[in-house]
């Protein structure tokens, strides 16, 4: 039985939970806190975009284990 | 909640949605071919032993374009900045446009950079408008469209039969496969495009090799303003002076750093390939699966992700280039 692709989308499914809730944790933060103090709003944005990359970071890391499970 | 959604607006909307669907798999010559999805970059030319793949070229080609927008913009400008009166100071047109792209970018840069912005500022720079540039490229018109027909290499990629250089959505018979095979040894039935061009960072090796850049302009910048005690910060074996268990803290911390390093240098690579390549991969299906107007939303979403990983990459390279030429936190104590 051939359980690549069941694979392939395990690994990105699951992967993809963590930073989903971590991007919009950020998000959400990020939201109150110009709520706040909206002139802060340009580096708030800065710093949300920076931190959701690094967030974003481990979902791509589960990409990239999909895409060797579905082509190598 | 569902009443909202089901609206008679929103019930025409998905009726019209499953009728493109039902219409677009009926009529054969609305049929989009399923995209081909290569994870690295095709072969469509030699020099010698040298392979040039459809990526390089369009890296070049982004590149070409650069370097004429750069003279575009600064045709007009005076050759002697010093003695140039105020009107011809003042820029009007194209040039205005991108000293306003290049303000921008530089007011970033001064932001993170500080007194560092002069050093920073021309690298962050280019990684941003090529890399931007290569992002965009790949959803002109004709990139990934227009190429060599060749026949699939692998058996579980689809071929497709071609009307003169024309790429159908009919997928090849099995039939053919034996007249294939015999007519001029093709292993696999029908056809597949090679793209001549393809967006540079839907290739590994483009983004891992700016990654790479990148990590060692940071050890360049590092040694540059804290001389070799830059190195320190890996190999930290001052905390023996306060005891055994500290010093073994102290070089464990120490490979964390080093590991990170090389972790950036992937994490950079793998995260504009995989934003850019997904994006690619996402446009083709969404055109297989409805020849028309339903990739409209998803190119717009694609502009902003290109625009936001461009911009991404250079703020995280100025970040790591301010992180290497402050010193190391621990160190201002003694």
């Amino acid at each position: 039985m051939d359980l690549t692709a069941l694979g392939t989308a395990l690994a990105i499914g699951l992967g993809a939970i963590g930073p989903g809730i971590g991007i919009g944790i950020l998000g959400s933060k990020a939201m109150e806190a110009i709520g706040r103090n909206p002139e802060a709003a340009g580096e708030i944005r800065t710093n949300m975009i920076l931190g959701m990359a690094f967030a974003e970071a481990i979902a791509i890391y589960a990409l990239v284990v999909a895409l060797i499970i579905k082509f190598v | 909640m569902l009443k909202k959604l089901f609206t008679p607006r929103n019930l025409l909307i998905m009726a019209i949605g499953v009728a493109m669907i039902v219409v677009s798999q009926m009529t054969p010559f609305l049929k989009v071919p399923k995209p081909v999805v290569s994870l690295a970059a095709e072969t469509i030319l030699h020099i010698g032993s040298f392979t040039i793949s459809n990526a390089l070229l369009t890296a070049w080609l982004v590149m070409v374009v650069l370097i004429i927008l750069a003279l575009l913009a600064t045709r007009n400008m005076p050759k002697d900045l010093e003695r140039a009166s105020n009107q011809e100071l003042v820029p009007s047109g194209f040039q205005n446009f991108m000293e306003m792209v290049i303000e921008g970018i530089y007011n970033i840069a001064k932001s993170i950079g500080g007194a560092w912005t002069p050093k920073f500022f021309p690298i962050a720079a280019t990684i941003f408008l090529f890399v931007l540039l290569s992002n965009w490229l790949g959803l002109l018109p004709g990139f990934g469209s227009i190429g060599i027909l060749e026949s699939p290499h692998a058996a579980n990629v689809q071929g497709y039969e071609a009307v003169g250089a024309i790429l159908t959505g009919t997928p090849a018979e099995a039939v053919e496969h034996a007249e294939a095979v015999a007519e001029d040894g093709h292993e696999y039935p029908g056809y597949v495009v090679v793209p001549f061009f393809r967006a540079p960072s839907t290739d590994l090796n483009f983004t891992l090799a700016l990654g790479l850049i990148s990590i060692a302009l940071v050890q360049y910048f590092g040694v540059k303003a804290l001389g070799p005690g830059y190195f320190k910060k890996f190999f930290d074996v001052s905390g023996f002076k306060k005891g055994a268990f500290d010093g073994i803290v102290g070089i464990f911390v120490g490979i964390l750093e080093l590991i990170s390093e090389f972790a950036r240098i992937l994490s950079f690579g793998f995260r504009l390939f995989g934003n850019i390549f997904a994006g690619e991969v996402l446009l083709g299906v969404m055109a297989f699966l409805i020849p028309y107007f339903i990739s409209l939303p998803f190119y717009g979403l694609e502009l902003f992700v290109g625009f936001i990983q461009a911009a991404v990459f250079m703020m995280l390279t100025l970040v790591f280039f301010a992180t290497a030429t402050v010193g190391h936190g621990s160190e201002e104590h003694h």
